[in-house]
């Protein structure tokens, strides 16, 4: 996946500025920089939820710039929100389900049945994702760490070619974060992945390569060990004097 | 306030209605042009205090229903008592004259009209601008929770404005009957037109529902004069076109 | 009340209506017929509200534009049978959905509200005053027969000669029996449409829209294709009325035409189709048989809704849910 100086405005503010990525198929980038930084922004704009200004996006090669967000998640695109969003009053079997059918199509068919597939897949996923116990639940019942283990679970229901997950360790228990990162780590390699996060250790763990935001504006993009001994990303990030 | 209330053309009802009442008790067109803003507005802060607010949080399909419902029975308990008829509502020797200029002769009572909703135009846009009491409600509305915290009883600010603006569409009320027809049915006219106007103007906005009400006047007339029941076409047209344009209404504020 | 009494209810209400025709005098068989018309016209938008989370006051303009459309096409083609009948008001209230839905769909909560209420009103307004060679003018069209109804006929003397009475072959009753075949026929397809994959689409898509659009699902397409189902059905409940009263006139396109199905819907609780179906019975039993013994009807009808809305905006249908709760562990 590829941004080419992709820029966001909100009036005056700028909040992306000719950003430029290339992310390689089956890399692990890595997205970080202080709060603010457009880190959220950037996966908008990427996903479609916002229109860029200006610049380019490409997926797989092609130009995606114009495509509305659904076509672009048809593309194989998902991912994951800051803030879980999910489908509260649905019960977890029911989450996973709109899910799979999405991927499986179908949703066109006006009378029930032809359900079997998909309630062998959601099981299957129920299970990998550890909801098993919980399938029957209303979704908003589930504490916050199997909320975010479904949220993974339902973005990668659409068998992604790319991943955006976006602080996927926020607010997860020390138990639950190494959970999360084994998860992660044993994410296929064919799949893209790209994750924003706080969390510094995961991050310098997982990542292949690390982009870092500030202001909307790209000040450093490298190999982990790289971008840490920056010292301009030790200043704006880390906090150190120059 | 972000309150869809259907019942507000009842107040504009009930206002003209008041007037009819007043009129006929103490033969003074100026105690009724006092009385009826006072009654709705008591009426509107009674309404608010007992049912509106319990559905502030309940989304605007429940607002739009429930205040329907108040709708049909302040409609009915009007043509209960006072009939299906129209009423009888003279309009005031002072106010009768006739004004002349240069072709034609204006009408002293329409200039009386013009002067009213001049005045509380200007009134209204002060406030929402200038005066504390705006502020509050433009943050109470983006923000409900800061507001509390910040020491002001937002349900006290609340209950007045609604019973201000009942109290507004009161003297509406009592300054059209002369003018347009008093009968059971004038509601329904008048929410219909002001309703599009809120939109067309923006929610949110005082200046928008000023801007919104001289199109949609404009719109009307002009329509009703050119092809009778055109005027539908248009109005309803010009909120359509609005909408699916900018959805938040010309100078809407909310999302 | 566990899952097999709700079928199990509804059948029982289903026989129960059925049997109206035998000992019902012809009064209260009208009122059914206007009754079920209504549940037909109420089932459709909860389809739309209830399930597609898209509440319309605009759609009245789908039932009245059946119902000219039904007068309409019967002056110039008397004696047209009920299907063909059927199928062209349907057809034509579905045509008009799409523009209508095209447009107001791209607008959410309470603009939608206003953008239907729009639309809905610009119909009326045109065919308010629409030429009278066209459609009547402020009369409306009048003088629409009945289609024949043989089929129905000849059940309804078979059902009289099985239990053994003599038929009383007054048409009111065999359009009776038409009525109630529609309104199943209508709540099977509604059943069966919001079980469907396509219902449970839409389901997410009222529940969170943004994260279908995440999944790549064409949410717009969704909503308008039960926009227009919604509006197809309407139009259905619109034709049925033109053949009962023998007229259409522009009236039944009226905004508060559209609040009282609104009504009829909300009080009967949302989401669960049969709700408003027994709202629409209680709106109409309020209207036309409260009217002929006191004219304060409105205000009844005013204060009962404002009873649900404060105390049961769950509806009737919401009173079985919370039975349901209050006997369940949680």
């Amino acid at each position: 996946m590829q941004t080419q100086a992709l820029t966001v405005r909100f009036g005056a503010v700028a909040a992306l500025s000719e950003v430029s990525l290339d992310v390689a198929a089956g890399e692990r980038r890595a997205v970080i920089g202080p709060n603010g930084a457009g880190k959220t922004t950037l996966f908008n704009a990427i996903t479609g939820d916002l229109r860029a200004g200006s610049g380019g996006i490409r997926l797989d090669g092609h130009d995606v710039t114009r495509l509305a967000s659904w076509r672009r998640a048809r593309r194989g695109l998902a991912r994951t929100f800051q803030r879980s969003t999910l489908f509260p009053e649905l019960s977890v079997a029911e989450n996973l389900g709109l899910a799979v059918r999405a991927r499986l199509g179908g949703g066109w068919c006006f009378l029930p049945g032809g359900g079997g597939r998909l309630a062998l897949e959601v099981a299957e996923r129920l299970q990998q994702a550890g909801l098993a116990a919980q399938a029957g639940r209303p979704a908003r019942t589930l504490g916050h760490g199997e909320q975010r283990s479904l949220e993974i679970e339902l973005a990668m229901a659409a068998h992604p070619r790319a991943l955006l997950l976006d602080e996927p360790m926020a607010g997860l228990s020390g138990a639950e974060r190494r959970l999360a990162l084994e998860r992660l780590r044993a994410l296929p390699r064919d799949m893209t992945l790209i994750i924003v996060e706080h969390d510094l250790d995961a991050v310098f763990a997982i990542a292949d390569r690390i982009t870092v935001l500030d202001h909307g504006v790209v000040i450093a993009d490298g190999s982990p060990p790289a971008v840490r001994a920056d010292r301009l990303v030790q200043e704006v990030y880390l906090g150190r004097p120059a | 306030m972000d309150v869809l209330n259907l019942a507000h053309g009842s107040f504009y009802m009930l206002g003209a209605y008041t007037g009819v009442v007043v009129l006929g008790l103490t033969h003074s067109f100026w105690l009724a042009l006092a009385a009826a803003p006072l009654l709705l507005a008591l009426l509107g802060g009674a309404l608010e205090v007992v049912f509106f607010r319990r559905l502030y949080r309940s989304g605007h399909l429940l607002q739009v229903l429930l205040t329907f419902g108040f709708s049909l029975v302040f409609v009915d308990l009007v043509r209960w008592r006072f009939g299906p008829q129209n009423q009888a509502f003279a309009v005031p020797r002072e106010l009768a004259g006739t004004i002349p200029l240069p072709g034609f002769g204006f009408a002293g009572y329409r200039l009386f009209v013009i002067v009213v909703a001049a005045l509380v135009a200007t009134a209204l846009l002060l406030a929402w601008r200038r005066l504390r009491v705006g502020a509050i409600l433009r943050a109470g509305v983006a923000d409900t929770e800061m507001v509390g915290l910040l020491g002001i009883d937002l349900a006290r600010v609340f209950t007045l404005t609604f019973a201000f603006g009942a109290g507004l569409a009161g003297l509406a009320g009592v300054v059209a009957g002369p003018y347009l027809a008093t009968y059971p049915g004038m509601d329904e006219n008048v929410l219909i037109l002001a309703l599009v106007v809120v939109v067309v103007g923006g929610l949110g906005s005082i200046e928008g529902a000023l801007v919104g009400a001289l199109l949609i006047g404009l719109a009307n007339s002009f329509g009703a004069f050119f092809r009778q029941d055109l005027a539908v076409v248009l109005v309803f047209g010009l909120m359509a076109l609005v909408l699916v344009l900018r959805p938040r209404g010309l100078f809407g504020v909310r999302a | 009340m566990s899952r097999a009494v709700r079928p199990a209810l509804v059948g029982a209400g289903v026989l129960a209506l059925a049997s109206l025709t035998f000992w019902a005098p012809t009064f209260w068989v009208s009122i059914g017929i206007q009754a079920l018309i209504f549940a037909i016209f109420a089932m459709s938008l909860d389809l739309l509200l209830g399930y597609g989370g898209m509440p319309s006051f605009g759609h009245a303009a789908f039932y009245g534009a059946g119902a000219l459309g039904c007068a309409w096409i019967w002056l110039r083609h008397p004696g047209i049978g009920f299907l063909p009948l059927a199928a062209a008001c349907i057809g034509i209230a579905a045509l008009l959905a799409v523009p209508i839905g095209a447009l107001s769909l791209r607008v959410r909560g309470v603009y939608f509200l206003m953008l239907t209420l729009a639309f809905g009103q610009m119909l009326w307004g045109y065919a308010y005053q629409a030429p009278r060679e066209v459609l009547g003018g402020s009369d409306g069209l009048i003088g629409v027969g009945r289609p024949p109804l043989d089929l129905v006929q000849n059940l309804d003397q078979g059902l009289w000669l099985l239990a053994g009475l003599s038929p009383r072959g007054v048409a009111v009753r065999d359009f009776y029996n038409l009525t109630l075949v529609v309104a199943v026929v209508v709540l099977v397809i509604l059943l069966l449409l919001v079980r469907s994959p396509f219902g449970r689409t839409l389901e997410g898509i009222r529940e969170n829209e943004h994260r279908m659009r995440a999944f790549g699902v064409p949410t717009f397409r969704y909503r308008l294709a039960a926009f227009v189902v919604a509006g197809a059905l309407a139009g259905l409940a619109g034709a049925l009325a033109t053949l009962f009263n023998g007229f259409a006139n522009s009236g039944s396109l009226y905004w508060t035409n559209s609040g009282l199905v609104l009504i009829a819907a909300v009080v009967g609780g949302t989401r669960s189709l049969i709700g408003p179906a027994l709202g629409a019975f209680l709106v109409l039993i309020v209207q036309d048989a409260l009217s002929s013994f006191s004219q304060r009807w409105p205000l009844l009808l005013g204060a009962i809704f404002i009873g649900f809305v404060l105390f049961l905006p769950g509806g009737l249908a919401g009173l079985g849910r919370l039975s349901r709760t209050l006997t369940v562990r949680p």
